[in-house]
């Protein structure tokens, strides 16, 4: 990766700068002045009670709304539509890019794909191998020759090693697979206005009125080809054989992910996703540098549509491969590197703050509250637990005998023991959500599972003292001292490895 | 959508709303204020902070039972002074005046409700002079002067067993100790130090012979056990020596003493005696000091000098003087 030099630099150091400050003044604050310290950890503790309460109560919004749709027969609301929106011409382009998945993780995905209700001669499968990838030709013809003759098209790309102006990301071997599928739609003058394209991580399993429910979305939207459409995730693979710990982690992943949903004006593409062909290709593709390509390729199509560009929520999931390895400390290992890589989503402030500064199109306000959004969520993901777990007792610990004569210093850990009785509370809500985003109990798993699967969410302090915001500090501190991160694919435990 | 997000902003805006209107309600109660709904204002209040043991006494504040029980903060008090008193049954109560100041906590959490009857129990009826206990083994050990028999039972006066004799020549025993390794004891008067190895125990890493030391020429005033449980650390009226727990050893004189005072405390755990002496100062006066001997400071010099053939008024380990 080139080294970025002056403002791009300064705009590198800012996330981690600010979230170090903030830690590094509280704790300071807990020795100089206790009782200052000990009224804003109150403060932030009330504030995360409101908040908690706030994005539960919109989780029960987007649960209703996900589960308000489940049996809803997207396709033939589709084939409702008038004929003028060219629903019968619409290609649904898939891509997987493949890094180093093996056939146990990329067959149930093209299983899946396979039986989706979505005509298979107008989705075009491009399989995007990597050419150093050791099995890549193998595998490409062993699943070429399975799943050859059950869609429109199948391809088979591999992305060369070492291109110019390229890094090892999964976005430059999508771009590669992209325009491989753009030489396609050419040859046989299909137009990208009647292509849907969809990027999906190499483990997911499409709902199987996906493509229906993307079509109906697609073809009713207002400015369709300004949008994302951004499926609900859920990590329903193997989330039956998944330690707790990976379990816990993925559901709460999930939730987030539903949370946003309802939150339009912050949404932005995570994961699989799908999004019009023609904007793919007049915004050249998905960055080829940068490892978040899921949410860049969407701040790049904000960028270019001068703000113009949203993302469409669809009440449908994917399916994903929870990540998990043979023992709880490998397995907290795995998320803990996956989490960070999500984290790494902060490389998108300098990238989208330079862009704003160069755009003149864009309305400073719009400007200046997106790059507030995108600052705060990543400081407050890199703080919170750092504060509610670590600096919250501080001030009694290190606040001398001074501060232990206050009233606030009896106060303290009270209204911190409040929180965590209210955080319990809402827990409840989570559990029973937890339930209904569950597949079927395979048959070799015991019905007892489901006492376990409540009874791990007494780990969830746990959870958050270890991968609750370390992940996240650890992306911005690599960040801010210009130690890049590379691209390097999640052990995926769909068939444990 | 539009509905749910009409839904959202309005959730949201009611969020901030509960957070900025509710933020200074709490933060003032954490900071002892008080909302007074009459002149709405807010007044500064101290709180109370009670804790007993045990725990659960029924707390009267100004003569008015409340309705927490210990341990409890009784928050939202005005300052001044407020009459405190904790029951608890079946205990003797507790009363006193404390002083409650602006934004402070009280803290009343040393208070001990003793029980009415105190939980007394018999450990032994059988005939002895003295006793020791020894907490980290849970062992009482007992000496009975007329029957010259040391024996002990555990904490809960079970297992007695006969644990040693005593000779008996040995004529008005002063102070006794068991050694830090249970296998013996001393016992001491102003002439002679004598050793008995238990009855019990026979795995001994040297030969449990009854050891005697006698001093003739100098009076004991004070014997402690060495935390090796090989080394007798004797103080007399004229000096302060080491011995070795073994027949025809020879103690060490450490220190020449001129006029030593009746106490002499040992640290085992350090191995230090602390004693005390009278010095005469230039002026002519005769003045007392206290002084610390460091007997594991340098154990290899300990060794070598207990090798040594007695060595008359030297004092070779260091010595310090405590002001």
């Amino acid at each position: 990766m080139n080294k970025p030099r002056g403002l791009k630099r300064m705009l590198e150091i800012i996330p981690g700068g600010l979230s170090w400050g903030i830690i590094a003044f509280l704790i300071l604050l807990a020795f100089l002045r206790p009782v200052a310290c000990a009224i804003i950890i109150i403060a932030f503790d009330f504030y995360w009670i409101i908040r908690t309460l706030y994005l539960t109560t919109l989780l029960v919004m987007a649960h209703q709304r996900l589960f308000g749709q489940k049996h809803e027969n997207w396709l033939e609301r589709c084939r409702g539509l008038p004929a003028g929106l060219g629903f019968k011409q619409l290609y649904q382009i898939v891509i997987f890019p493949v890094y180093n998945e093996g056939l146990e993780v990329l067959r149930p995905s093209l299983e899946a794909l396979a039986a989706t209700h979505y005509p298979p001669e107008q989705i075009i499968l491009v399989m995007a191998f990597e050419e150093r990838g050791a099995w890549s030709h193998q595998n490409a013809a062993l699943l070429e020759h399975e799943f050859g003759g059950k869609f429109g098209a199948y391809l088979s790309t591999f992305h060369p090693d070492g291109l110019p102006q390229e890094c090892r990301t999964k976005g430059a071997n999508a771009t590669w697979a992209a325009k491989a599928a753009k030489k396609y739609l050419d040859e046989r003058s299909i137009a990208y206005e009647q292509a849907l394209v969809s990027c999906f991580d190499a483990d997911t399993c499409v709902d199987q009125e996906y493509f229906g429910c993307l079509s109906y979305h697609f073809l009713t939207s207002d400015k369709k080809h300004r949008a994302s459409y951004q499926p609900m995730p859920v990590y329903n693979n193997n989330i039956w054989q998944a330690p707790f710990f990976a379990r816990l982690v993925e559901i709460s992943s999930t939730f987030c992910q539903m949370i946003e949903s309802m939150r339009l004006e912050k949404f932005v593409t995570f994961s699989s996703h799908s999004m019009s062909f023609k904007t793919l290709v007049e915004i050249d593709y998905w960055p080829r540098d940068m490892i978040s390509d899921d949410s860049v390729i969407y701040w790049k199509s904000y960028l270019h549509y001068n703000g113009d560009y949203r993302v469409v929520p669809l009440y449908v999931t994917v399916s994903l491969d929870v990540a998990y390895s043979s023992n709880i400390w490998r397995t907290i290992s795995v998320q803990y590197r996956q989490k960070r890589r999500w984290a790494w989503g902060v490389e998108n402030f300098p990238f989208v703050v330079e862009g704003f500064l160069r755009n003149k199109k864009i309305a400073l306000g719009h400007k200046l509250r997106r790059s507030f959004h995108l600052l705060e969520s990543h400081v407050t993901w890199a703080v919170w637990a750092v504060i509610l777990v670590v600096i919250g007792p501080l001030p009694v610990i290190l606040g001398g005998k001074f501060f232990s004569q206050t009233a606030i210093a009896y106060n303290l850990p009270k209204i911190t023991g409040l929180l965590f009785k209210f955080t319990l509370l809402t827990s409840l809500t989570w559990i029973f959500l937890s339930w209904t985003i569950l597949p079927p109990r395979p048959k070799e798993v015991s019905r007892w599972k489901y006492l376990a699967l409540i009874g791990e969410w007494v780990f969830v302090p746990l959870i958050i003292l270890v991968i609750g915001s370390t992940p996240a500090l650890d992306a911005q501190t690599r960040l801010m001292l210009g130690r890049y991160m590379e691209f390097n694919a999640t052990l995926k435990g769909n068939k444990m490895l | 959508m539009l509905a749910f997000q009409k839904i959202r902003t309005l959730l949201f805006y009611c969020s901030l709303l509960i957070f900025f209107v509710g933020l200074p309600f709490i933060l003032a109660y954490a900071l002892g204020y008080k909302f007074n709904s009459r002149s709405f204002k807010f007044v500064k209040t101290g709180l109370i902070f009670v804790k007993t043991q045990p725990p659960g006494a029924q707390i009267f504040l100004n003569g008015r039972l409340l309705a927490e029980k210990s341990p409890a903060s009784i928050q939202e008090l005005l300052p001044g002074a407020y009459q405190i008193s904790l029951k608890l049954e079946r205990h003797y109560p507790w009363k006193g005046q404390v002083e409650v100041e602006a934004g402070k906590a009280t803290p009343i959490d040393k208070v001990i409700l003793f029980a009415r009857q105190p939980n007394l129990g018999l450990l032994s009826q059988a005939e002895f002079s003295t006793f020791r206990v020894d907490p980290e083994r849970k062992m009482v050990y007992y000496l009975d002067g007329k029957k010259r028999i040391v024996y002990r039972s555990n904490l809960d006066a079970g297992n007695f067993e006969d644990i040693a004799s005593l000779p008996d020549k040995f004529e008005q025993i002063l102070g006794w100790e068991v050694s830090p390794d249970r296998a013996k004891l001393f016992i001491f008067n102003h002439r002679q130090i004598q050793v008995v190895y238990f009855d019990t125990q026979n795995d001994y890493d040297y030969p449990a012979v009854p050891v005697f030391i006698d001093y003739p020429q100098a009076k004991v005033l004070n014997v402690f056990w060495h935390s090796n449980s090989y080394h007798l650390v004797v103080v007399t009226d004229k000096n302060v020596q080491v011995a070795e727990c073994r027949p025809q050893a020879v103690p060490v004189n450490l220190v020449d003493l001129n006029r030593p005072g009746k106490d002499a405390v040992y640290d085992p755990k350090t191995d230090t005696l602390y004693f005390s002496d009278f010095q005469k100062s230039p002026s002519g006066n005769w003045q007392n000091s206290l002084y610390k001997l460091e007997l594991s400071a340098n154990p290899d010099l300990l060794e070598r000098l207990i090798a040594q053939p007695f060595a008359q008024g030297k004092s070779l380990l260091r010595e310090e003087r405590v002001e």
